[in-house]
């Protein structure tokens, strides 16, 4: 299953036509392109700010305890160009996110992809590779 | 009569082109990401035609104006197999930059690439603006720019340290040969790490074959980090048509903090 996601998330790399592995910012510092990521929880915060968008999640996990999770994307640029705008998350939105982990284990990603859950839409949110 | 009303003259723009932007434009979407620029030849079906011939200024000189990115992150310059002659102090530096990820690279600071870096971020537009006088290139991060002039006058002597240092250009047939110095020790080369000295001096070599593409060639000079000039891979950017620079400040750095510098 985990091989799955991580086969997934390489081919996301592909098709965005930018692996991490040359990725151009903190990327390489700051997260590990070999930790895949897949959670879904609910946005507490979208900060849509260049160099970098950030948005936060609500993670849930099996005993209930609620972990919030930070996550970097793109410029919002870059986002602009891949159909997003300012709006695409809000606060009590659910969604799933597809990202790297960080190296130092802590509770922030490099997000891939964003879906929708109550529609399914799926919006790329590119490498953050700037 | 307008410079882009001149180069659609020049280009003999066809009316049908003309009809179809009108059309286009109704479509654009929000903003300027999408919108049919005059002066960009076009295939019978509307779309910006990128294997065009090279555009030229009045004076036959090619036009190398318009948005550019690269296509894929250039992570080194060096070409495949090529041995970069640096001296000892370069050397532990660049091993030192590689060591640690690059985590102290001047943009974790919301600082500027070097020269060349700054235009080799797939996908980070950069527009050239070619004028007789002086040829302006703004840089989409953090609005940045740098000017290169082709007035005739020489670089400065002794000029204060810059982080784009200081650009004067000429042609050497179709190739725009940019000579640049006056740097500010501390930039990156390339996202490698690739060091340099206040000593450095750049040249450019800019060609533009066609509508569609810009290749560029560097040659680095530093005689402090440097055993001997080198020459740079072969650097390809693509035309990015019908769209717009976007504004772009470095408000919310957060990389570095996350790394653990303030």
């Amino acid at each position: 299953m985990r091989t799955t996601l991580a086969v997934c998330v390489v081919a996301f790399g592909l098709l965005l036509g930018a692996g991490p592995a040359v990725a151009h910012h903190a990327f390489t510092a700051e997260f590990d392109a070999s930790k895949p990521l897949k959670m879904t929880g609910t946005v507490t915060k979208f900060e849509w700010t260049n160099p970098h968008a950030w948005f936060y999640i609500d993670v849930k996990d099996d005993s209930g305890t609620v972990t919030n999770w930070g996550f970097e994307m793109n410029s919002p640029n870059m986002l602009l160009r891949n159909g997003w705008t300012r709006n695409s998350l809000k606060p009590g939105d659910v969604i799933s996110v597809e990202a790297f982990g960080a190296r130092d284990g802590s509770h922030i990603g490099n997000a891939k992809a964003v879906t929708m859950t109550s529609t399914g839409q799926k919006l790329l949110a590119a490498p953050a590779q700037n | 009569m307008g410079f882009l009303a001149g180069a659609a003259k020049r280009l003999q723009f066809p009316v049908i082109a003309v009809a179809m932007m009108f059309v286009m434009a109704g479509a654009a979407r929000a903003q300027w990401l999408s919108l049919p620029l005059p002066g960009t030849p076009r295939t019978p079906d509307g779309k910006p035609n990128l294997t065009a011939p090279t555009p030229r200024t009045a004076d036959g000189k090619p036009d190398l104006s318009g948005i550019w990115h690269a296509d894929e992150n250039v992570e080194n310059i060096a070409a495949e197999g090529v041995d970069v002659p640096m001296l000892p102090s370069a050397a532990a530096l660049y091993k030192q930059r590689q060591a640690t990820l690059g985590q102290d690279k001047p943009q974790l600071h919301c600082l500027p690439h070097g020269v060349p870096d700054a235009m080799l971020v797939a996908n980070l537009p950069f527009k050239f603006i070619q004028t007789p006088r002086e040829t302006v290139i703004l840089y989409e991060e953090f609005n940045q720019y740098r000017q290169i002039f082709t007035d005739g006058r020489k670089l400065p002597e002794d000029p204060n340290p810059a982080w784009f240092g200081y650009s004067v250009a000429k042609w050497e047939g179709d190739t725009f040969v940019v000579d640049v110095a006056g740097f500010k020790e501390g930039t990156w080369l390339d996202n490698a790490g690739h060091p340099h000295t206040e000593a450095l001096h750049i040249t450019e070599r800019y060609r533009r074959p066609n509508f569609g593409n810009l290749e560029l060639e560097v040659t680095v000079d530093d005689p402090q980090a440097y055993s001997k000039p080198w020459k740079s891979r072969m650097i390809h950017f693509k035309l990015f048509p019908d769209t717009e620079m976007l504004e772009h400040l470095c408000e919310n750095e957060k990389d570095a903090q996350h790394l653990g510098f303030k």
